[in-house]
């Protein structure tokens, strides 16, 4: 990083040192970033609103949302003030630097290791306590560094108004107040990050001076040696504390000299530790360290944090004015009696996640109406005259646009429209603060089960799309629970098989029922089907912390943060760039080659039939035996990348197998029919009974998942073992529902 | 093709006993079969070399006869084993008996890190039961690289002891810790700290672990005879066969006893109600423990219990402005003392 930086720390531009910028003078960057002259670097708690800041002053637009941990990769980004370009590192939100978190580790390095010329402490005003522990830390590590006092509105609401100036004085570096979500107090921050950079405005940062009682003895010892050996150094009292806590990467920097450099230490000190590295001092004061770790107390870590606390919580009190009158009205506490009360939490619960279902079900049949209007009726037929303008083979045309397009033009209409609308109407529920109230209130369930609570939101994300749920779990942070989640995400009803669910209880439940009642009875019958799923996940989530995942439900916390009014506009922006796009062009990927081997399965012919012809005969009697048929097993094989396209393959595949040529598009051309008494007269005559309709419902809900989800689990669990487990469990479930179900309705039906 | 319903569920229900019998995880044949190939010749020399390690610590005589039994193979595989650490320069045979040659020492210390590393690991970071700690550890500890050790350990933070009290030997080998002393040495009336739970035999350990003893407890001695040792700690009297009490190590403490402060946990608190944060229970330990100091939950912190999840799972405490949500095998852990008696107002407390 430094070999690319262009230093100008020791040489301010001298006009400017103390000058004001105005705010016209700010420009976003985004992410082009190739030159620049200081190194910012973006650290604070979870849920303070850090990506908020770091969006309002790149312009970039990472998601946040109100759920602690959000940040989960580290993001980059730039902006100028006047002819200087800064660099702007989101490091990840933490709590604090002291314990060994992947993200404490990646954020204590960066600001250790990399040297940012300004660390900015994104602090949350109205819980000021806590978070100044993390601002304490941090000060402990660097000199140069920023308080950025945020959500100062929120904070007023609650009644508490905090002091900058004050402070400030106490901690020894600039506090500027700021409210990011209206950009107000930013370009104030900006200014002083500035200022700070090039030298104008001085730091001298609050050092804790700490009386760890049980180990003051050791410490002290400790400390002694580290100043008799470099003289001058201004950190040594951390130092020593992270030696003694045994803190590879502070004996590695010191071993090679750059924190003594770093500490300010004498040049007499810092020729010692960079040249003879190997020489007396450092190999004294670590040999030291490493004895005396023995000696100190087991308590030692907790009195370090707590001797934190106390500080944290003598400088928050002596900057915080609370107003003498508490508002006559908590909205937060009104709106929490409401959602965990007793009569009303669960209908509420269950209410908004079937609303967020209806409008995604219902909403999206319009634009996916369209969207197949204009990809499959528009365009598929313009492509073929074109193919045919240019004297295209018909078999290269046939594999082309029946192949390849028709399969990504189908996932791409039937799963847009949903998602852009789930994923909104979820991420706003999320922001809101919601759904972690869901967590609370499902937790004792989860528990039994041997699960987390989070997993509560997971899995309810899995109702959208289950790769995405996948992707969720990592707000979970225990590995076995984690690993649990992942593994029955697949049981959440993705919006990919809802379309499936809804046609076939339409087609075969329904029409059991009187004419009148029949839609209410098909949807019950698909509300039955997910219930079912839910159920599944509890069983396989208690089943597996009962043998292969064995253990006690690891206990856990989660924050309920305040509720905040969610941004519409920029939800809708940040979760269909992030989650919809991400995940639907995973999907086509791994559709288009799909749509080729469909094609190609009903067009190669072998002896007097296609391949697939000979494949349904194959897997004929397997599907009968299990209440299904060879044309949906091999449905479900061809149409792995995606459920979507089930459907219109089993519709091509039985129009091939009965040899109705009236209402197929063609070998090996998916299509869909535009009224269910076709498609029920079409299955009626590929032998489809009930009990087919039935098995199908649930195997749609008991099959591998698709290959992004397939794909997703291996990316996030880094393991081929897990990843299998987690694609063949549930079809193996499915099988075997499947054929108990087969053999009892024989059974009954005679 | 199509057989009879009834014929096809029997066959269904027989091949699922059969795969259950099979693939059943850790009883199945299949599992079996697996334990029984890893007593490969690198696990048994390891093991051995563990066994040997052990003896000297306790200042034992380790001999043929006890690396037999330890390892459970017959002598002769005993004598051939020895032998081929002997020719590998890894232990020296002197009147019988066996020690560790400087290699050989260096060998087992890696091994015994490994081993309890991996303990610490799964007392941290996972969810394992206790009980399994020691068995997992006895398999992952051959698996474990050199660099895969120190990769762990740091990751853990390097810790220090082992979730039973056992020191970790550092990657350069040195090994602190002090003798500890059998808590059968306490008088009545004299009080100490668990330091250290043996964890062989593992059916002592399970013992020991269901009673609720943990390392970091704060003990007092009752009452102590030939039959049974009686001790206070964590409010409750504890009753031990004088067995179990050997199992178990201790630190003394000196002067009053400061148990009496802990009148109650966060768990006894009713809606409504506030308390001060004596202390986080010793039995609370790694990721956990770290992730509720860090919420801020330390001695002094004032908690006020504000409502309870629906399925009961979780109740939600306010502290230092924040909601923060527990279940409540985490609310016992966390010692308070001030509960305010009469319901306080709802609303933004100080």
């Amino acid at each position: 990083m430094s070999n690319i930086r262009n230093k100008t720390l020791d040489s301010p531009p001298a006009a400017c040192a103390g000058c004001q910028h105005h705010t016209g003078n700010l420009v976003k960057l985004g992410v082009n970033m190739d030159r620049f002259d200081y190194v910012v670097a973006l650290a604070g708690n979870p849920n303070t609103g850090k990506s908020t800041v770091f969006n309002s002053i790149t312009g970039l637009k990472q998601h946040t949302g109100n759920w602690p941990g959000k940040t989960v990769a580290r993001a980059e980004g730039g902006f100028a003030l006047g002819d200087r370009r800064f660099k702007l590192v989101d490091l990840p939100g933490t709590y604090s630097l002291l314990s060994t978190t992947v993200d404490e580790e990646i954020a204590r390095n960066f600001i250790l290791f990399a040297r940012p010329d300004v660390t900015v402490v994104v602090v949350d005003a109205s819980h000021l306590e806590r978070n100044l522990n993390l601002v304490l830390q941090v000060l402990e590590i660097t000199d140069r560094a920023v308080v950025c006092l945020n959500l100062v509105d929120e904070a007023k609401r609650h009644g508490r108004t905090i002091d900058p100036r004050r402070l400030a004085r106490d901690l020894g570096v600039p506090v500027v107040a700021t409210v990011a979500r209206s950009r107000k107090g930013i370009e104030e921050l900006l200014d002083t990050v500035a200022g700070v950079a090039s030298g104008g405005i001085p730091c001298k940062p609050r050092r804790l001076e700490r009386r760890s009682r049980a180990s003051e003895r050791v410490v002290g010892e400790m400390t002694a040696t580290i100043e008799q050996a470099f003289p001058g150094l201004s950190n040594a009292r951390w130092l020593s504390l992270r030696l003694l806590d045994g803190d590879v990467h502070v004996e590695e920097a010191l071993r090679s000299g750059e924190l003594v450099e770093m500490g300010g230490g004498a040049p007499a000190a810092r020729a010692v530790g960079a040249e003879t590295a190997s020489g007396g001092a450092v190999l004294r004061v670590l040999e030291q360290a490493r004895s005396l770790r023995w000696e100190v107390g087991p308590e030692f870590q907790d009195s370090l944090v707590e001797d934190l606390y106390a500080e944290a919580a003598r400088v928050a009190d002596r900057a915080t004015i609370v107003d003498g009158e508490r508002p006559a009205f908590d909205l937060d506490r009104a709106i929490d009696n409401l959602v965990t009360s007793r009569w009303l939490g669960f209908p509420m619960m269950i209410g908004i996640l079937m609303a967020v279902f209806w409008l995604t079900v219902s909403g999206a049949n319009v634009p996916s109406g369209m969207l197949s209007t204009l990809l499959i009726d528009r365009l598929h037929p313009l492509l073929h005259a074109f193919g045919g303008s240019i004297h295209m083979p018909a078999w290269l045309a046939g594999f082309l646009f029946d192949g390849v397009y028709l399969a990504t033009a189908w996932v791409v209409s039937v799963m847009l429209p949903p998602m852009a609308i789930f994923f909104p109407l979820f991420t706003l529920l999320e922001d809101f603060g919601y759904l972690a109230r869901v967590s609370f209130n499902l937790d004792g369930m989860f528990k039994r089960a041997g699960a987390h609570g989070k997993q509560a939101l997971t899995m309810s994300m899995g109702f959208g799309c289950n790769a995405a749920g996948v992707v969720a779990t990592r707000i979970i942070d225990s590995p076995r629970e984690r690993l649990i989640a992942i593994i029955t995400n697949n049981f959440s009803l993705c919006n990919g098989r809802w379309p499936t669910q809804i046609l076939i209880a339409t087609i075969f439940i329904g029409a059991l029922a009187p004419a009148h009642v029949a839609g209410l009875v098909s949807a019950g019958a698909v509300v039955v089907v997910a219930l079912l799923g839910i159920g599944m996940t509890f069983v396989v989530s208690w089943l597996l912390s009962r043998t292969v995942l064995k253990g006690e439900a690891s206990s856990f916390s989660l924050e309920l943060p305040p509720y905040r009014p969610p941004r519409f506009w920029r939800t809708l922006y940040t979760s269909i760039i992030d989650r919809t796009l991400i995940v639907l062009w995973r999907a086509v990927v791994f559709a288009a080659p799909a749509g080729a081997v469909i094609w190609l399965s009903g067009n190669i012919h072998i002896g007097d039939a296609s391949v697939a012809a000979h494949l349904v005969r194959a897997f004929d009697p397997v599907g009968l035996l299990i209440g299904l048929n060879g044309v949906i097993l091999l449905a479900y094989v061809v149409a792995i990348p995606a459920n979507e396209i089930i459907i219109p393959t089993i519709l091509m595949l039985t129009a091939m197998a009965v040899g109705a040529a009236g209402v197929s598009a063609g070998a090996g051309v998916m299509f869909e029919l535009d009224s269910t008494a076709d498609v029920r007269q079409l299955l009626a005559a590929g032998g489809w009974t009930t009990l087919t309709g039935v098995n199908l419902m649930l195997f749609s809900l008991l099959h591998n998942p698709c290959s992004t989800t397939i794909f997703t689990i291996y990316k996030e669990t880094r393991s081929h073992k897990w990843t299998a487990v987690a694609s063949l469990l549930p079809v193996v479930m499915g099988f075997g529902v499947c054929f108990l179900v087969a053999q009892v309705w024989r059974l009954i039906a005679g | 093709m199509m057989s009879s319903p009834l014929l096809n569920l029997v066959l269904f229900l027989l091949g699922g006993a059969l795969a259950a019998a099979v693939f059943w995880p850790g009883q199945g044949l299949f599992a079996r079969g697996r334990r029984h190939r890893s007593l490969a010749s690198r696990v048994a020399l390891e093991d051995a070399l563990k066994h040997i390690y052990n003896h000297e610590v306790r200042e034992d005589t380790c001999t043929l006869a006890s690396v037999a039994g330890a390892l459970e193979i017959s002598t002769s595989r005993a004598v051939t084993l020895i032998g081929r650490m002997q020719s590998r320069g890894l232990v020296r045979i002197v009147d019988g008996r066996i020690l560790l040659a400087e290699e050989g020492r260096r060998y087992a210390l890696e091994v015994v890190r490994a081993h309890r590393l991996w303990e610490r690991y799964l007392a941290d970071e996972t969810g394992v039961d206790p009980v399994e700690w020691h068995t997992r550890a006895e398999k992952q500890e051959h698996a474990l690289t050199l660099d895969e050790a120190n990769a762990l350990a740091e990751r853990l933070g390097n810790p220090r002891f082992d979730p039973h009290g056992d020191p970790i030997p550092a990657a350069d080998g040195t090994v602190g810790g002090d003798t500890p002393l059998p808590l059968t040495v306490l008088q009545p009336g004299e009080r100490a700290i668990v330091t250290h739970l043996e964890d062989e035999p593992p059916v002592v350990f399970a013992q020991i672990i269901a009673l609720g003893i943990y390392v970091g407890m704060e003990v007092r001695m009752d009452a102590r005879t030939e039959q049974r040792v009686v001790f206070d700690a964590d409010g409750r009297k504890i009753v031990l066969a004088p067995l179990l009490a050997g199992n178990i190590s201790i630190r003394r403490l000196e002067g009053a006893s400061d148990t009496a402060r802990e009148t109650a946990t966060l768990a006894a608190l009713e809606p409504g109600q506030s308390a001060d944060v004596v202390r986080v229970s010793p039995a609370c330990i790694g990721l956990e423990r770290r992730r509720l100091m860090d919420l801020g939950i330390v001695p002094g912190t004032r908690v006020m219990y504000e409502r309870r999840g629906l399925t009961g799972g979780l109740s939600a405490y306010r502290v230092r402005g924040t909601l923060i949500a527990l279940r409540e095998e985490q609310a016992r852990l966390i010692g308070v003392t001030g509960v305010t008696a009469a319901r306080a107002a709802a609303g933004n407390h100080q």
